[in-house]
């Protein structure tokens, strides 16, 4: 009993430590619990804090658990219900081309039918506290395409329900075709149910665990969850949903904002056991084996990605710089990724899904956070083509969008007062404009030769202002815009 | 919402306001998390990024809010 406290409390602790050295450098935690327990876990050579993770099974289930009811809870219902048809048009786009990708990639893998579905989930789902914590920390909140990426990453979520419900009926090894179809029929009706009971029940489970003492409310709260989750495990559908479910009907009643606050320690200390059990799982032996599928599956992912991006790009009328970033935000996968891992594992699906998903979730972890903040270079090679026929939605309604291509302004004063070009032939111009990259001043598009425009065709400098007395304008020849006036500028 | 003031969900963190300050040179926007911290977004220099994004908690907006509907603190 000493022996296990004292392992257990250092592995808990040694996660910690390691994360926030993560944090430090801004990469996301998750990882890094799943981390501490490959490390000292019994699989890989050198110290072993925890000899049987089976041991700990039930406080990582418990972990499982609140991470999903907290999901539930802090679901924002109204705000997607209220978020209009283009977005939900945007997610589905997004889910649909991740979740094939990762369908074809499950089987061109050749692990097995079930194993590609785990894979598809494991790829295809992204993790809404990496992206959010992301968007925070890269100072993006006020940016015309945040909501859209938030708006995607709680569809998101919602989609995982479906996907749950769909995923434990397949994997619980039904024998034929009608047997899948009836546990998948079970399944959809006890989401049905639940999803009644939020409707019309949820004053009834208010006041079977409303208290004025957070003590008890928080004690009546976690027994419930548990109850609801072992019922629904025990019927065939994953505990994950049941908690998912529960969550979703307690964010209806009355008590929601309590048990929001009350529950958040406790999750974050259960799921970071389950992520380090899950860690201490895996082989390290094995991680080896599996390195080019997960190069092909990060690969895949950055790819699809960037494409459902420019998907939502196009549909919101977002810029380059928008759509480069709903695409390289929403890369970060976690929680749902090892949880599926788990999943998989205990339905004794093929072993290697363990290290697969375990390398995969690291690695992104790793590239997520670089590739969101270095965005603006893939803003700057995607076509204006892709993106331009939905920018009368710019004009229309007023999301706050600029030209991409302000950081190539390298100088925006000039006293220059002739086209050269046009002295060197001995032709007249009408107005001077002024190239804001290299400060070369060539003549407008109403002067007989356009040296301007030819310029920008030579040089690629996309950015010219007027050099008109008074006269402050910006254009940009790739984006084929008036440039606002940067918010902000200093000069009258 | 008021005149100039125009409100944003953000789904799974808050609201964002953007304030309108009349004038082209400036911009600010205020995001109130759902955890009560408030996020001032501050815009002033030629770029699409803020020069200034200022982190407060509930108790700190608190004060600042006091003060800028001119309340006079003693202390």
């Amino acid at each position: 009993m000493h022996a296990e406290l004292l392992g257990f409390g250092a592995l808990v602790l040694v996660a910690g430590l390691l994360a926030r050295a993560g944090r430090r450098v801004n990469l996301p935690t998750v990882p890094f619990f799943m981390l501490a327990g490959i490390l000292l876990g019994p699989a890989t050579p050198g110290p072993v804090l925890i000899a049987h993770p089976e041991d700990l099974s039930l406080l990582a289930s418990l972990g499982l658990v609140l991470l999903l009811f907290h999901l539930g809870v802090e679901f924002p219902v109204q705000q997607v219900l209220g978020s209009g048809k283009r977005l939900f048009v945007a997610a589905g786009c997004y889910i649909a081309l991740n979740i094939s990708a990762g369908l074809a990639l499950g089987f061109a893998l050749g692990w097995g039918g079930h194993e590609a579905f785990v894979i598809a989930g494991a790829l295809g789902i992204s993790s809404s506290a990496i992206a959010t914590k992301l968007l925070i920390e890269l100072r993006r909140l006020a940016n015309a395409e945040t909501p859209v990426i938030l708006g995607i990453i709680v569809i998101e979520d919602l989609f995982l329900a479906l996907y749950l419900a769909l995923l434990s009926p397949i994997l619980s090894g039904a024998g034929s075709a009608g047997e899948l179809a009836l546990r998948i029929g079970i399944s959809f009706g006890y989401l049905v149910v639940l999803f009644a009971v939020a409707r019309y029940g949820a004053r009834l489970v208010a006041r079977v665990i409303d208290s004025r003492e957070d003590e008890l409310l928080a004690l009546l709260m976690v027994g419930l969850v548990l109850l609801v989750a072992g019922i629904s495990a025990e019927i065939g559908v994953s505990d994950a949903i049941g908690a998912l479910m529960i969550g979703l009907v307690v964010a209806r009643t009355t008590v929601r904002e309590r048990v929001e606050r009350l529950v958040l320690p406790l999750r974050d200390v259960f799921a970071a056991v389950f992520f380090v059990v899950f860690g201490l799982s895996i082989d390290v032996g094995e991680i080896g084996t599996v390195a080019l599928p997960v190069l092909a599956a990060v690969l895949l992912t950055i790819v699809i990605n960037v494409v459902a991006g420019l998907v939502a790009g196009r549909l919101f009328g977002l810029n380059q710089r928008g759509a480069a970033n709903v695409g390289l935000t929403v890369l970060g996968r976690g929680e749902f990724s090892l949880i599926l891992a788990t999943l998989a594992l205990t339905a004794g699906l093929d072993p290697r899904l363990g290290p697969f998903i375990a390398l995969y979730v690291l690695v992104l972890a790793v590239l997520s956070p670089l590739l969101a903040a270095n965005s603006r270079y893939l803003a700057r090679v995607i076509p204006d083509r892709i993106l331009h026929p939905g920018w009368r939605y710019v004009r229309e309604e007023t999301i706050s969008t600029a030209c991409t291509h302000l950081d190539r302004i390298q100088i925006t004063e000039s006293d220059a007062e002739e086209c050269p070009q046009c002295v060197a032939t001995g032709d007249d111009w009408v107005q001077l404009r002024m190239c804001l990259t290299c400060g070369a001043v060539r003549c407008c598009s109403d002067s007989p030769h356009n040296h301007a425009e030819e310029h920008f065709r030579q040089t690629g400098h996309p950015l010219i202002r007027s050099l008109e007395p008074g006269e402050e304008w910006r254009y940009c020849y790739v984006d084929a815009t008036l440039v606002r006036e940067p918010i902000g500028s200093t000069r009258p | 919402m008021g005149k100039g003031i125009v409100s944003q969900d953000l789904p799974g963190i808050g609201t964002r306001y953007d304030v309108d300050l009349g004038s082209r040179s400036q911009r600010l926007s205020i995001v109130v998390r759902r955890d009560g911290v408030r996020d001032l977004y501050i815009f002033t220099s030629g770029s699409d990024d803020p020069v200034a994004v200022i982190e407060l908690t509930d108790e700190q907006a608190r004060k600042v809010g006091a003060l800028l509907v001119g309340t006079y603190f003693a202390d």
